[in-house]
């Protein structure tokens, strides 16, 4: 074993400590202008007036862009999976966010195209806000999307991701116990030390070279080719080297609208935000409402849970619907539970929309589960990590939507825990593996999974 | 006005309230100097100024005619890397990158500064340096080594997968 225990030189490490890593800011090209965004100054509001005159006559400016020239406005970053789209690249008579592009001035350099960014007329009336996903289903509510307060193009026209698994009502017919809790993580920023940027060079041939910091190549490819409604043969991105991402660089933040600016002007492009701009404006981790009811024996089995997430989507779905579909998958964590009731909105706010962010949906879940599974123990009386080992997954338990597990690992990672906090297990759980649940280990609630579920 | 860039006079342009960042990166098309934030938050930007660390994007080029000015192009190349440099490579103490040249311009004005290879010591040094991929322990370490003269070597160094690596504290 040549490679496996071996440490190996990153292919990259010289070229960092060197600073020969060429990131899409140190792209060098003639003639290259830079952009500069009008934004929402509101959260929510009408645009009754939009008047680009006094910007496009200002020397130094070679290109206003706004809604008018997107061929296609609306596309949605699921758009490739046939979910409709709700968010134009550029804002046409409503803004949902503060923050949210209006337009955007190309020109010789960023004073001028802040400057011209400035000489843009633009009149608001401004419209009620909601930031609380727990209001949105109020009767009073404000409606600040076009498809209502939640995402309603779930597989079949559902306005929820929907798990229903054995039977729920037996379960809490039988606990000894509820248990219950509320669990709110907060958005979190990325703060990648390299912000959004993109520059566009127009080719002689009529194509475009897109320099990104995307993490999402073809899928940047795809997108910018929807909008300009041209084929994507006639697009090449160079990505691949990317100052931080983490997941915040999977939405296509710049490169569409930077092309159009570069195709009107003639000329390269950079648009590159300011670190100000990143924090307001680019896209954060979503913040999650989740509400866990638990219904649990006295010895620490859960027979059932019963829970309602609201994700926190901001004012557009983009990938939310797919973090929602994730999160249900593991809303029961590394642990099983055969009786399930869940109901998971994506849910519509003034916010700034929400996106990926390492384990995309997957660590609120986390972090809801593994809380309430220590309030689980607590209110018990019982040890935290035996109470995780009983219903920790083994080999044949079946995940929410009835995947069987073939080699889960979750009763080592637990035991690992215990002995890293420097804790004692009794010998039936410091003994316990993966295997397949018998004796002890198979409770009678969780004899029928296994007879009847998985494939 | 001029500066000494890597050893050499170069005469500027741009105006005297530019800052030394856009004069490096927009005139003189040195691009080790990152723009992280503009704002003398992050450290991206910083450079070696008359040997001190200095935070490029903060300073007005008039304020530093005549001085001299080191990025890492003014240090080993390719296929001289200096021992900070060779550290950190070693040590995998830059992910993405992004903040790596300034990380390596503060170790360096350490080492020549005697720096020892205490870790406390190491993160004052480099404290005001945000990297938001490496969680900082193999960036202490790459400097500790470095200083210690422990850097391993990778073409030799083939560990079993349990050894751990005493300095970075990570297998
Ligand atoms: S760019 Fe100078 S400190 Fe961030
Ligand atoms: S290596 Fe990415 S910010 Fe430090």
């Amino acid at each position: 074993m040549k490679v496996v225990g071996a440490r190996l030189p990153r292919y990259d490490g010289v070229g960092h400590v060197t600073g020969q890593t060429q990131y899409v800011d140190d792209v060098r090209v003639q003639g290259m202008l830079w952009a500069k965004a009008l934004r929402s100054p509101v959260h929510h509001a009408k645009i009754t007036h939009l008047d680009t005159a006094k910007a496009e006559a200002m020397s130094g400016v070679h290109a206003v862009v706004t809604w008018r020239d997107v061929p296609l406005l609306e596309y949605g970053h699921l758009s490739a999976l046939g979910i409709p789209a709700d968010e134009p690249l550029l804002a046409k008579d409503t803004v949902r966010y503060m923050g949210q592009p209006i337009a955007l001035v190309a020109a010789d350099d960023e004073d001028t195209a802040q400057a011209a960014v400035n000489a843009i007329e633009v009149k608001f009336e401004e419209l009620p806000t909601l930031f609380d996903v727990r209001n949105a289903f109020d009767e009073g509510a404000p409606k600040i999307h076009q498809w209502g307060n939640w995402y309603p193009h779930f597989e079949g026209d559902m306005d929820r991701r929907q798990i229903r698994k054995g039977n729920i009502e037996d379960a809490f017919d039988r606990a000894d116990k509820i248990i219950s809790g509320v669990y709110r993580p907060a958005a979190i920023e990325h703060v990648p030390l390299e912000t959004q940027v993109s520059l566009v060079v127009p080719e002689p041939d009529g194509r475009l070279t897109i320099y990104s910091c995307t993490q999402a190549l073809y899928f940047s490819l795809a997108v910018v080719a929807a909008h300009l409604e041209v084929p994507m043969n006639r697009i090449k991105i160079v990505g691949g080297t990317v100052g931080g991402g983490f997941g915040g660089k999977v939405d296509t933040a710049t490169e569409t609208l930077t092309a159009l600016a570069a195709m009107k002007a003639n000329r390269p492009v950079k648009w590159r935000w300011t670190r100000e701009e990143e924090f307001l404006v680019s896209s954060t981790r979503a913040p999650w409402h989740m509400e866990i009811i638990d219904a649990v024996t006295e010895d620490g089995w859960i027979l059932g849970r019963k829970m309602l997430t609201l994700h926190d989507s901001g004012a557009y779905a983009r990938f939310s619907p797919y973090g929602l579909t994730k999160h249900s998958f593991h809303h029961t964590g590394a642990y099983t539970i055969p009786n399930l009731h869940f109901d998971g909105y994506v849910v519509f706010t003034n916010r700034t929309p929400t996106t990926a962010m390492r384990g995309f949906g997957v660590t609120s879940i986390s972090f809801a589960v593994e809380t309430h599974l220590s309030r689980i123990a607590d209110e018990l009386g019982l040890d935290p990590y035996e109470v995780r080992l009983k219903n920790a997954n083994r080999i044949n338990d079946t995940s929410p939507n009835r995947i069987r597990y073939t080699d889960p690992s979750s009763v080592e990672v637990i035991q690992a825990l215990s002995e890293a906090a420097g804790g004692e297990l009794a010998p039936a759980y410091a003994g316990a593996t993966r295997a397949p649940r018998e004796g002890e280990m198979l409770p009678e609630h969780l004899i029928g999974q296994l007879k009847t579920e998985g494939h | 006005m001029n500066i000494v860039l890597n050893g050499v006079t170069v005469a500027i342009k741009s105006p005297p309230l530019a800052s030394l960042l856009t004069v490096l990166r927009e005139e003189l098309n040195v691009t080790s100097t990152k723009v992280g934030c503009e704002q003398g938050g992050c450290g991206a930007c910083t450079a070696l100024v008359n040997g001190k660390p200095q935070r490029t994007c903060l300073t007005p080029i008039a304020a530093v005619d005549g001085a001299s000015v080191t990025t890492v192009e003014g240090l080993g190349d390719s296929d001289h890397l200096t021992a900070v440099q060779q550290s950190f490579v070693n040590h995998y103490a830059a992910q993405c990158g992004f903040c790596t040249p300034a990380m390596i311009i503060a170790a360096t004005a350490y080492l020549e500064g005697n720096g020892s290879s205490d870790r406390e010591e190491i993160e004052e040094a480099l404290k005001g340096h945000t990297c938001r991929c490496t969680g900082y322990q193999k960036i202490v370490s790459a400097v500790a080594a470095a200083v210690a003269e422990t850097t391993f070597d990778l073409t030799v160094t083939t560990p079993s997968p349990n050894t751990v690596i005493k300095s970075g504290g990570q297998t």
